[in-house]
């Protein structure tokens, strides 16, 4: 009860951020070369993308259903940085000062200050420590893999045998954006081509590098290393590393989150990562994916019917077409019970451990003889 | 004198480094009379079998247009690399190690690039004035 309780003030915390004129709910601010074309304007309530490739400006763009094939593999990126979808995680997130502000030995980390304050002066210290403890909740934007660079420049033919090695250039011009550089690599046989992302990724790293990455892969993120740390528990720590590490499109990126966040499902230890930057992308993942069931069950286990509510609408604003969000649509009177319980009659893939959650849940309502939204 | 954009031999015995550097044509280049460095060469292939070379192209055409020249082995390079044509020099000297290799083994040709390292350390080092015959 004591955690749930705990839960309960932090997503209290964070709705009363999230409502208050001071902070604007931002998407997670470019602070990864990938998310150089997502742009969000908190002012209104839409979400404008710049051009893509050959794409059109887009508003509010829907995400269908996810197919995981090579030529239609739809990217999650955009049903992400929608803002109905932003608001949810943020809310899901919850801010756990505690937690946020826990103590890591790490370098650069001091000492606690002491200080005597006025009931005043703690409050806006509170309050700014709160704000701070949101930008460090930006939660690492979930997209698609990356496409491969395959763009071939010149054919030399005539230039086979000069060099037995490739010859690799980069552009260092000053105030040029890492994603911009230009890196070309003459072969052997002459030909000169783009670098490909790993190429681009090892010699960006020798040239400019960047505090927390290591130039190839980490031992920890080969498979077997990786489990053992899963196994160990580390979630956050591997998640935290993955994302000094790579880029955010990155396969390899996409390989260890998803895996970490199966493992989580697995053991169903959602709660660790509860009040972190982690927490948004992965409901994020299981949304997407439609797996929500396991995470569905474990807040209704919580007696928290906000955090169900959340999650089935956040289902709903993902896969629009399915079959509940219809049903909800032509229910617009409907309480919160009932929106979960729809979903667990029509798509939820282990429907019969949904609705007995939701069964021992109405119990435990009806024990405590209360019918109302409960923390 | 002559502003040339060319090579300044660095690193250490039987371990070459070049940086590509502004700097007057017939100065040491150890001189300490470097205008500015605008890149670097490796010449020793890494694990990955790559010679890194890296160039600051907005400095390298701001020089250009102040009339620095490029030497014969830095053109080269910048001709590999697709900021200029390919140098001439560049698919002779394909031609040649071809016509070795079908000749002579594999290692013969490693034997040719560590030569041409030297010649570049060479050509950097005493500037020959007149220019060079055309080869065939």
């Amino acid at each position: 009860m004591a955690a749930s309780m705990k839960c309960a003030w932090a997503r209290c915390l964070s709705t009363i951020l999230l409502n208050s004129t001071k902070h604007r709910c931002q998407i997670s601010q470019p602070l990864y070369a990938s998310c150089s074309n997502i742009t969000g304007d908190s002012g209104n309530d839409e979400i404008i993308f710049r051009k893509g490739e050959g794409g059109t400006d887009q508003t509010r763009q829907e995400a269908g259903p996810a197919d995981d094939t090579k030529k239609h593999r739809r990217d999650p990126g955009k049903a992400f940085t929608d803002v109905r979808v932003q608001k949810i995680l943020l809310r899901l997130t919850g801010l756990d000062l505690d937690k946020v502000y826990e103590y890591r030995a790490a370098k650069g980390a001091g000492v606690a200050k002491v200080a005597l304050m006025s009931d005043q002066q703690l409050k806006k210290v509170y309050e700014s420590a709160s704000y701070k403890a949101l930008r460090k909740l930006q939660m690492p934007p979930v997209l698609g893999a990356r496409e491969p660079i395959d763009e071939v420049l010149s054919e030399d033919p005539e230039l086979e045998g000069l060099n037995t090695s490739k010859l690799v250039f980069i552009d260092i011009s000053q105030r040029v954006p890492l994603k911009k550089r230009t890196i070309v690599v003459r072969e052997p046989n002459g030909t000169l081509r783009k670098a490909s992302w790993e190429e681009r990724d090892v010699t960006l790293q020798k040239y400019f590098p960047q505090s927390g990455r290591k130039i190839g892969l980490p031992r920890m993120f080969q498979q077997d290393n990786l489990e053992c740390m899963l196994d160990d528990g580390k979630h956050e720590y591997i998640l935290n590393r993955a994302c000094s590490q790579f880029e955010i499109d990155d396969p390899e990126y996409i390989r260890v989150t998803q895996r970490t966040y199966e493992h989580i499902d697995g053991n169903g230890k959602f709660e660790d990562l509860r009040s972190t930057r982690h927490f948004g992308p992965m409901i994020f993942y299981f949304t997407y994916y439609k797996k929500i069931d396991k995470l569905l069950v474990a807040f209704l286990e919580e007696e928290s019917l906000e955090d169900s509510l959340d999650l089935v609408k956040l289902y709903h604003i993902v896969h629009p077409s399915c079959k509940s969000a219809e049903k909800v649509a032509s229910m617009p009177d409907a309480t919160p019970l009932e929106i979960i319980r729809a979903f667990a009659e029509m798509d939820a893939t282990q429907k019969s451990l949904v609705q007995q959650a939701i069964q021992t849940y109405e119990k435990e309502c009806d024990s405590t003889g209360s019918t109302q939204l409960r923390r | 004198m002559a502003l040339a954009i060319r090579f300044a031999l660095f690193g250490c015995t039987n371990r070459p480094f070049f940086h590509i550097v502004v700097m007057e044509k017939r100065r040491a280049q150890r001189s300490g009379k470097i205008k500015e460095m605008i890149g670097s060469y490796d010449p020793m292939p890494n694990q990955d079998n790559q010679k890194l070379v890296a160039v600051d192209f907005q400095k390298l055409q701001q020089w250009l247009g102040f009339g620095a020249v490029p030497t014969k082995h830095v053109a080269e390079l910048l001709g590999l690399g697709g900021f200029y044509p390919i140098h001439p020099m560049s698919y002779i000297k394909a031609k040649r190690k071809r016509k070795l290799m079908e000749k002579q083994p594999a290692d013969m040709q490693a034997k040719e690039e560590t030569q041409e390292t030297a010649a570049i350390q060479v050509n950097e080092d005493t500037q020959p004035d007149s220019t060079e015959d055309a080869s065939q």
